[in-house]
């Protein structure tokens, strides 16, 4: 590995109003190496990363780039510097295949000076080669796989000669399957001379794939390490500031009477295709069931149809001895039953709202918080407030809009709303996704506690370590059917990893 | 929403210079003088019991059109049909003037305010429900439906309520119909009062009933986003708000139109001409889709706009250049990412900090 400075940001400070982005970041990244920049929502990563993109621009500090100093005030010169970035939320034209979303804006011509689509479909197939991935010249990005299109971005910034790679949480949306296929294209990359700077919070992935790790907090570099030198355990508190518990702590489950009862439940998705096929599962008091299993195979729509937002065409959820099914989310939600739903920014919240509008969905319409149907702003501050405290709610006031929140906090609003008016029955569909480690371990807290203090939880995850810690009992989903119940403590992750793919005993 | 802020203050004033530049050369060039033009601006804005009776009277119904603006797209509708409701709403108080004959002032004026509004709102169910039920677009339907209202009161005013035989117009409404005019030699009445009113009670009730927050949990700047998961998710049931949010949008264009016939022009007639439903969107806008703002905003427009009659009277300059003048403001104020450049200067950051600062 050289040991030449790729990229320096020196002394990097940025100022939102009220926050405090980035303060004094040094940030160095080798050239050839795999650097991960690790840190909580909101510490400062996105923003490290938006300056280097020429999204933003620091307040102080300068960027120096190969050892020269350069002001990226655009996108365009961080492209043309070499520098290229693979968003989170993929940028790609749903309609286009990979070749026309790769070469859009920068189209090959031929000699009529029209688009030379044979050259390229050519040069896209032989950048992938190169870089050791198969790609599809015919598929449509709306057809293709969350993994070809994030290989699709990645080979959107090859394209563009981009050297430095930026990959913002490429393993958020993937399968364990995918992200073992993205480490292998991230390997070749940095053979081929690449460098990769990897922004994520699964600590697991850093001490697989990167060399060195840079971790953030509150703003402000915590320590910069080798990966060889260090330890999940030693990341994770310099990354909330603290010792952390990897495992969750929680007693043995007492579970007591049946709160629900789901017969033989199927369930169509939006498309009109069967989503749910006769699944059949209870949870009883002071337990928490957990259902595993590979996204898109029936989670969403079960969720969905315990909550009210989708109809069930057969079946019946019987709660508290009484038939739910097809009634609407007001019902469900009268009866006590809180939802903690995968979509946040969409579903769970309207960003566009301040903190304390998103604190008082489910109770805005009881007393004190409102009388005869005038608000009283007094007893909503204070019920806010409270929860902001009790739920760790990271931000200078809650008149401020939700959208500006980092993705944890945001999750945390969502989880507060959910948790705060006393829920009989917990439903949390991917309730950590996007949310860093201190906050997963907070909420995974929190409905353990949910738990103890007698309330029936339903955790669906993608995330297998998350359902196997905190789940007492877990259903195995696959093509909308559950095909194995499992004792968390009875099975290991590879036995899991089959059943997950279909395969019964 | 988006409060105040000092950047906004610097927005308008930026806005305000150039545009007073542009001006400077537009009336330059067509041979007149501009300290002349701008004092005669302000004089037909400001000055003297009539010119501000005046700006006042120009600003009421915008008042109305801006908050019905906003409340439609607070909801997450884009309701560009309020001309529509204000023509309809006009139409229907003028023929209420003149109908019941047997009625007190007080009841007269407010059944005649009454069926402008509820004739306004009935304008919009049409294009709510379509929206709701059947998927299409507000903004299509209500664009439509503002050629059918001009078209449908003219045909009425032709026909039906035609009284008299020379001109297409309904008779003069009943003196007990009258909304007062306060002022000798202008149009203002008391329907300002109503206009201010209904805008406080639209604040009031979008930021502190639960019947406020439920219509605008959907949408609240999110125009045009209607159906929002969020609201269904939280038992709200968003195709209610919707429907609602369009008749209330609906109503006060309705009433903004009753104001005009029963406050200034005291009869319907094919000729009566309005634009405040379309100006209201642009005010509202500018009010940042808050009704306190809109009123601030209003009185703004209102001032200008008889200031520019006031010009056209007292000089050459025609008010179509006004109304040039006042787009071209309009244009440059909301142009918010003018200022954007000056954030990475302290003192404007420290400021905008100050300012947006709040309490809860």
């Amino acid at each position: 590995m050289s040991k030449d400075t790729a990229i320096h940001l020196k002394n990097i400070t940025k100022e939102y109003p009220g926050v405090v982005a980035n303060k004094n970041v040094d940030f160095q990244v080798n050239k050839g190496e795999i650097h991960a920049l690790v840190g909580e929502n909101g510490a400062g990563k996105s923003t490290l990363m938006k300056i280097l993109y020429g999204i933003e621009q620091p307040d102080e500090g300068e960027i120096l780039i190969n050892g020269e100093v350069k002001v990226i005030n655009k996108v365009e010169t961080a492209i043309n510097l070499g520098i290229g970035m693979v968003h989170q939320e993929f940028t790609l034209v749903p309609s286009f295949t990979a070749p026309e979303n790769i070469g859009l804006g920068q189209e090959p011509k031929n000699s009529q000076g029209l688009i030379d689509w044979k050259g390229l479909n050519k040069l896209v197939v032989d950048i992938a080669e190169k870089y050791g991935f198969k790609v599809d010249p015919g598929l449509k990005m709306i057809d293709a796989s969350v993994g070809v299109q994030q290989r699709t971005e990645i080979l959107k910034t090859l394209y563009r000669n981009a050297n430095i790679l930026i990959l913002d949480e490429p393993t958020a949306v993937l399968t364990p399957q995918e992200t073992d296929e993205l480490f292998t294209v991230i390997r070749t990359l940095v053979d081929e001379g690449k460098t990769v700077i990897f922004i994520t919070h699964k600590l697991r992935e850093v001490m697989e794939i990167a060399d060195r790790v840079t971790v953030m907090r509150a703003g402000e570099v915590q320590g910069v390490s080798e990966t060889k030198n260090t330890s999940i355990a030693e990341l994770a508190s310099q990354m909330v500031g603290r010792e952390v518990f990897l495992q969750v702590k929680k007693d043995e489950a007492k579970p007591e009477e049946e709160i629900l009862n789901v017969e033989d439940l199927w369930v169509h998705d939006a498309r009109g295709l069967l989503a749910v096929k006769g699944v059949s599962l209870n949870i009883r008091k002071g337990e928490i069931v957990g259902i595993a299993g590979v996204e898109g195979n029936g989670q969403s729509e079960l969720v969905e149809a315990l909550t009210g937002l989708r109809k069930t065409s057969q079946g019946t959820i019987n709660y508290l001895g009484e038939n739910i099914a097809s009634s609407t989310p007001k019902n469900i939600r009268r009866k006590k039953i809180a939802h903690i739903p995968e979509d946040r920014t969409n579903t769970g919240l309207n960003t566009q709202l301040s903190i304390w509008e998103n604190l008082i969905g489910n109770s805005y319409f009881r007393k004190p918080l409102s009388t005869n149907g005038i608000f009283n702003l007094k007893k909503i501050a204070q019920h806010s407030n409270k929860l902001k405290d009790d739920f760790d709610i990271r931000a200078p006031n809650i008149s401020l809009k939700v959208k500006s929140l980092s993705g944890g906090n945001q999750q945390k609003v969502v989880v507060a709303r959910e948790l705060s008016e006393d829920p009989i029955l917990t439903i949390a569909s991917q309730p950590t996704r996007g949310v860093d480690i201190g906050n997963i371990e907070a909420i995974h807290e929190q409905l353990v506690q949910m738990r103890d203090e007698g309330g029936a939880v339903l955790l669906v995850s993608a995330e297998l370590d998350e359902v196997m810690a905190v789940a007492d009992r877990v259903a195995v989903m696959y093509e909308g059917q559950i095909v194995k119940w499992v004792n968390p403590k009875e099975v290991d992750q590879a036995q899991m990893g089959l059943y997950m793919a279909g395969v019964k005993d | 929403m988006d409060k105040f802020s000092f950047k906004d203050v610097l927005v308008t004033f930026a806005g305000l210079l150039i545009t007073s530049f542009i001006a400077w050369v537009l009336i330059t060039a067509t041979g007149n003088n501009p300290s002349e033009v701008a004092l005669y601006l302000y004089e037909g804005g400001f000055k003297g019991t009539r010119n501000i009776a005046n700006s006042l009277y120009q600003a009421t119904p915008l008042i109305l059109t801006a908050v019905a603006t906003l409340i439609s797209f607070r909801v997450g509708m884009f309701n560009i049909g309020i001309n529509g409701s204000m023509y309809v709403g006009a139409l229907y108080a003028g023929w209420a003037g003149y109908k019941f004959t047997t009625l007190g002032h007080f009841t007269h004026v407010t059944v005649c305010i009454l069926i402008g509004m509820l004739v306004g709102a009935a304008w919009m169910l049409l294009p709510a429900l379509l929206r709701v039920y059947a998927g299409v677009s507000e903004i299509i339907s209500t664009i439509i439906l503002n050629f059918v209202a001009v078209l449908f009161v003219s045909y009425m005013a032709n026909g039906p309520f035609r009284a008299d035989p020379i001109a297409p117009a309904t008779p003069r409404i009943l003196e007990t119909a009258e909304l007062k005019q306060i002022f000798p030699n202008s149009q203002f009445n008391t329907g300002f009062f109503i206009a201010v009113f209904v805008a406080i009670l639209a604040h009031f009730i979008l930021n502190k009933t639960t019947f406020g927050y439920e219509l605008r949990s959907g949408g609240d700047g999110l125009v045009g986003m209607y159906p929002s998961r969020f609201s269904s998710y939280l038992g709200i049931p968003s195709d209610r708000s919707a429907i609602i949010g369009m008749l209330i949008s609906g109503a006060l264009g309705g009433l903004a139109g009753a104001i005009e016939v029963l406050g200034a022009v005291r009869y319907f007639f094919q000729e009566l001409e309005f634009n405040q439903g379309f100006d209201g969107i642009l005010i509202g806008i500018l009010g940042k889709l808050e009704p306190i703002g809109s009123i601030i905003a209003s009185l703004f427009y209102g001032a200008i706009k008889n200031g520019g009659f006031y010009v056209d009277y007292k000089t050459d300059v025609s008010r179509e250049i006004i109304i040039v003048l006042i787009s071209i403001l309009i244009f440059f104020v909301s142009a918010q990412k003018i200022v954007k450049g000056l954030e990475k200067y302290p003192f404007i950051k420290k400021m905008d900090n100050f300012f947006s600062r709040k309490k809860m």
